[in-house]
């Protein structure tokens, strides 16, 4: 299931920005209120093993261009097998944007990488089940 | 517009330093005015990135002026993340091309040391745009990005980026105010831990302390300010189309050729923000001094090197000469006027027309100062 993404586009240069601006960083005009596909390609990608204050090492981050252009950063489980150029889906947990390539096995391990307590880390993953099974479900009755 | 001539240099050691930061951009300052010959500047210029955060110490203008002595002189503080000390450095041009002042002194500094890495990596990361900070966004991370897309899709080799890390300690072997005096092999570098996948320790340039100033007069001298530029851009990575060059160091370096009526052929020397070593090439690139997808080569040919077609970062730039911030472009400049009037021993090359490249914050502010023998 791919999700859709809040954006915003500049009429004067076409700029898709997500998450959305009330500016063009481009232009001085505001921007009007679009929604892009959380899907595209991988554009470079890294991994921090001395992460900042408040996030787990190691740390994946990666640029993603979006189907509908937008530039995307977002964090991942696991860069094993990542290139520039794969194709990833992106997924909000708990508002936080993860990129994944991989299997169900990967995307329960993602939600352990991201700082903070253990029951929240839990509480995450029976949520992010609990909405792919009922995703899963209105696609079959769908 | 009057002509801005470079009067005096001067730089205190860059490394792990006692002096409170004040006293250290006293020190700069002071001695860049006895080798300027000069008593008293009409006007002091400060760069300090965030002294606020390192040290708890604000209204660093006055701060500076009074550690000199000269609390009556006006002085005003300029800031552009990482480039302050360029940016500084233009606003005293500007006081004497205008015709404001006659003599005025440029000083920059930083001091960080006494603070944890991880501590020291945030402060300067608030230069990021704030919603790829709230991922985890440093500037390593972002260096790392850069690396990668540069190694990917431009065929750059894990060989030729170490080289630069490697040609640059050789460099600020030579030099006693350099931060790190050893060199080092391609070996060191490829066996350094990982930083930010595909960066590692040995790319990255260290944490220091230290001051560098220049003073700036309208009296005619040895060097002259033949052209400075500045180039912006957007806060965010995710809004630019470039990953593997940046169009700051582009509209500055052309802003800068433009003012002093020639190309990049005339530049024999070049101090380059090497805070990443892809970064070397990368602006190798977008200053002109090379032609597009050629700098890694030359690196590894030694086109690069102290005794190549052009040495770059013959002070052993930020890697080895070390990058205390805001003074890190003024040591840039402080350098290039040293190698144009013959003052640098043991590295010394021959030169008429020196280029210095400053990156600001992720590639948001950069600047291009040419200054030429007269």
């Amino acid at each position: 299931m791919i999700e859709r993404l809040a954006a915003s586009r500049c009429h004067v240069c076409g700029l898709v920005a997500a998450p959305p601006a009330r500016w063009c960083p481009r232009h001085p005009v505001e921007m009007t209120r679009t929604s892009v596909i959380g899907a595209g390609e991988v554009v470079s990608f890294t991994t921090l093993h001395s992460p900042p204050e408040g996030f787990r090492s190691p740390l994946h981050i990666a640029l993603v261009e979006l189907s509908g252009g937008a530039r995307f950063v977002c964090h991942g489980a696991e860069t094993r097998g990542l290139r520039i150029g794969s194709r990833v889906a992106i997924e909000a947990v708990d508002n936080v944007y993860y990129f994944s390539h991989l299997g169900a096995i990967d995307r329960a391990r993602l939600f352990w990488s991201r700082a903070g307590r253990a029951g929240e880390r839990l509480s995450a993953i029976a949520r992010s089940v609990a909405k792919r099974g009922w995703k899963g479900r209105s696609r079959g009755e769908g | 517009m009057h002509d801005v001539w470079i009067a005096g240099a001067d730089m205190t050691r860059i490394g792990r330093l006692r002096e409170p930061l004040g006293d250290l951009m006293a020190v700069a300052a002071h001695t860049a005015l006895r080798r300027a010959n000069r008593e008293r500047p009409d006007s002091i210029v400060v760069a300090t990135m965030n002294p606020e955060e390192f040290l708890g110490d604000g209204n660093f203008a006055s701060n500076v002026a009074t550690h000199m002595g000269f609390a009556e002189i006006p002085s005003i503080r300029v800031e552009t993340a990482t480039s302050s000390g360029a940016a500084a450095f233009y606003a005293g041009f500007a006081q004497i091309a205008a015709g404001l002042a006659h003599t005025v002194v440029v000083v920059g500094g930083e001091k960080m040391t006494h603070l944890p890495t991880p501590k020291v990596s945030e402060l300067i990361g608030r230069s990021i745009d704030p919603y790829e900070r709230s991922y985890g966004t440093t500037m390593p991370a972002f260096a790392g990005l850069v690396t990668r897309a540069l190694m990917s899709r431009h065929g750059v080799s894990e060989l030729e980026i170490a080289q630069v890390a490697v040609k640059n300690h050789a460099n600020g072997a030579r030099n006693p105010l350099a931060h790190f005096r050893d060199e080092i092999t391609v070996d060191v570098v490829l066996g350094s831990r990982m930083v930010a996948d595909p960066l590692r320790l040995f790319h990255c340039c260290p944490i220091s302390d230290g001051a560098a100033a220049v003073v700036l007069t309208s009296d005619r001298t040895s060097v002259r300010v033949a052209g400075i530029g500045q180039g912006t851009d957007v806060l965010a990575l995710r809004h630019r189309d470039a990953l593997t060059s940046f169009r700051a160091t582009q509209a500055a370096a052309s802003a800068a050729f433009a003012m002093a009526g020639f190309g990049p052929s005339r530049v024999d020397v070049a101090e380059i923000h090497d805070a990443f070593a892809p970064f070397e090439l990368i602006s190798l690139e977008d200053t002109g001094l090379f032609p597009p997808g050629k700098a890694a080569s030359a690196t590894l040919d030694g086109e690069t090197a102290l005794d190549g077609r052009l040495p770059v970062n013959p002070s052993g730039g930020l890697k080895a000469r070390g990058h205390p911030l805001a003074a890190t472009a003024l040591a840039q400049l402080v350098e290039c006027v040293w190698q144009l009037t013959g003052y640098a021993p043991k590295r010394q090359v021959a030169c008429s027309v020196a280029l210095a490249q400053s990156i600001g914050g992720p590639g948001t502010n950069n600047w291009v100062t040419l200054l030429e023998a007269r």
